[in-house]
């Protein structure tokens, strides 16, 4: 048998970012505290990107940080606070200036978005949204929802437009160089959002050998059909956590959300964390082996 | 506020929460009346059995013992939507007399004061789910007339006004709030009271409440917490993130 040529698709994570061109729409993996593309954005930061869209369902720190640097413009969603902590900083900011755009939907709307695009049909239909402002109160879209009457059975039914944006953005547990990708724990919505993109850019915790990913096939949740390229990216979300590798840093995210009241602080952060800093491993090295260690996993606990 | 919320669980309900005081609520009812009660959290973790106090709903603490980790489609698209969920609990920054919440804008749409979360899996739940439990606290700038935003619908403009425009689920059934709990009359879906809670007069509810709120003739105290229910909700919480430990 002829073994087939195991295609490489790694890059590193410069690499990634400068792939995303200003205006550029993004679907924006991860969800609440769990698995967000936090090296990405640092990255995105640095290489000073400007008037990005985000689609995505439920994000925290890591949107905040984006639209603190005037990286996004606009962004189509459900959610965003740094929960159990209170509101996102910068963002209230940037509405109060007029910089940002928030178009609002809900997360079971957003995740249909997202299977719409990968399916490669315009719409899809959802029962949420009717009766309330969800539904007529617009930014930017001509139009964000309609109400139809189903044509088979007469019932009313919201229609939401589907979304394919230029890439979608999946920090993932594992990954092999083909792109074949695991998830532990909760999904969220990248499983719909990683095959709404026309390109994805898979980051994950580990790269593993494909003998692995093929010893095990049923925990493949992205095939390497739709992936573009895969970064190594261990530590990726933090000071957020992913499932089986490292806890939140509660106390980095608490020292932010405090800093970030304000203006000067923010940019105090962004210097101290993010632009003042060459390089992932940079970032890491300053908050210290130490400090990882003790957020590392302990198991049977995911955390 | 958690020990109300929790006896609006029944045994065997299939109940779909966000982390703070709801997800302190139905661990409680899981320890005491409602054993089999099956806790589903949107992010994707069900029937979880976590042994420390999470604070996002995508925690890998709800992961512990859980019976699943699925994702957002499924939870809010094929289980709620699909019709599964008996019981939604939300919060609201505002709630109107029919129910109707906001968790999006505090002042005018154009020009925000304060924006909010916004809905989340929120108005999901409060469309689909058979019942909904609705967890805030009681001030006058939140019990009000008119909403700065319906992020979330309860009857909407009251009567039949919910069914007509197509939603699936039940509605509201219940508020909880630290001076009382409400209900809605069946017939104009406007909120009405139920019970107080001990130590709180009927005029203290009235003087935090700018919407009209109906008060029955008879209206009963609040059934207190039970020693064993205070003793549960310090072990759910030891270090009192959600609940405050002033007594």
């Amino acid at each position: 048998m002829v073994e087939a040529p195991v295609e490489d698709k790694r890059i590193s994570l410069e690499e990634a970012a400068k792939i995303v061109p200003d205006g550029a729409h993004l679907f924006w993996g991860g969800f609440g505290f769990q698995r967000p593309p936090m090296a990405f954005a640092h990255e995105l930061i640095r290489q000073r990107k400007r008037d990005l869209t985000i689609y995505t369902c439920g994000s925290e720190m890591d949107l905040d940080i984006l639209c603190g640097a005037r990286v996004v413009s606009r962004l189509e969603l459900a959610f965003f606070a740094i929960e159990g902590i209170g509101l996102v900083p910068n963002i209230q900011r940037r509405i109060r200036e007029g910089t940002i755009e928030i178009e609002d939907y809900t997360n079971l709307a957003m995740s249909l978005r997202f299977l719409g695009g990968a399916l490669g049909v315009p719409f899809m239909p959802l029962k949420s949204m009717l009766g309330t402002d969800l539904l007529t109160r617009t930014r930017f879209r001509p139009k964000k929802a309609e109400v139809i009457s189903c044509p088979f059975t007469g019932e009313r039914v919201v229609l939401v437009p589907s979304v394919q944006p230029d890439f979608s953005i999946v920090h993932a547990s594992r990954v092999d160089v083909e792109g074949n990708v695991q998830i532990d724990g909760i999904k969220g919505e990248d499983v719909e959002g990683a095959r709404a993109g026309k390109k994805v850019i898979v980051m994950a915790e580990e790269i593993v050998d494909s003998e692995f990913i093929r010893s095990q096939p049923d925990q493949t949740v992205i095939p390497n059909i739709y992936v573009t390229h895969v970064v190594e990216c261990p530590w990726g979300s933090h000071p957020m956590m992913v499932y089986n590798y490292y806890d939140y840093d509660m106390e980095h995210v608490r020292k932010y959300y405090e800093q970030c009241k304000t203006e000067e602080g923010w940019q105090k952060y962004c210097e101290e964390y993010i632009t003042g800093v060459r390089n992932r491993t940079e970032f890491l090295n300053k908050i210290g082996l130490e400090r990882l260690m003790k957020l590392k996993a302990k198991k049977p606990f995911a955390y | 506020m958690a020990v109300c919320g929790s006896r609006a669980i029944r045994n065997g309900d299939v109940v779909f929460i966000g982390t703070g005081l709801p997800m302190v609520a139905a661990l409680l009812a899981k320890r005491t009346h409602a054993p089999g009660a099956k806790i589903v959290f949107e992010a994707g973790f069900i029937d979880s059995n976590a042994k420390d106090i999470a604070l996002s709903i995508a925690d890998s603490r709800l992961g512990y013992r859980a019976s699943g980790a699925i994702g957002l489609f499924e939870t809010l698209g094929l289980m709620l939507q699909g019709g599964h969920v008996d019981v939604g609990f939300v919060g609201a920054a505002q709630i109107d007399k029919y129910g109707n919440i906001n968790t999006t804008y505090i002042g005018p749409f154009e020009k925000p004061t304060v924006r909010l979360p916004g809905s989340g899996g929120g108005n999901d739940i409060t469309s689909s789910a058979k019942r909904i439990v609705v967890i805030m606290t009681h001030e006058k700038r939140k019990m009000v007339n008119k909403l700065d935003y319906l992020t979330s619908p309860g009857f909407l403009t009251g009567q039949s006004a919910r069914e007509k425009t197509g939603l699936l689920g039940g509605g509201p059934s219940l508020v909880v709030t630290n001076l009382c709990q409400m209900d809605f009359d069946p017939k104009t879906k406007c909120m009405r009271l139920a019970t107080v809670h001990p130590g709180v007069s009927i005029q203290q509810v009235l003087e935090s409440t700018e919407f009209e709120l109906i008060v029955p003739t008879r209206v009963a105290a609040t059934d207190c917490p039970m020693r064993e229910e205070l003793e549960l909700l310090r072990a759910i919480d030891p270090d009192g993130i959600y609940i405050p430990r002033t007594k």
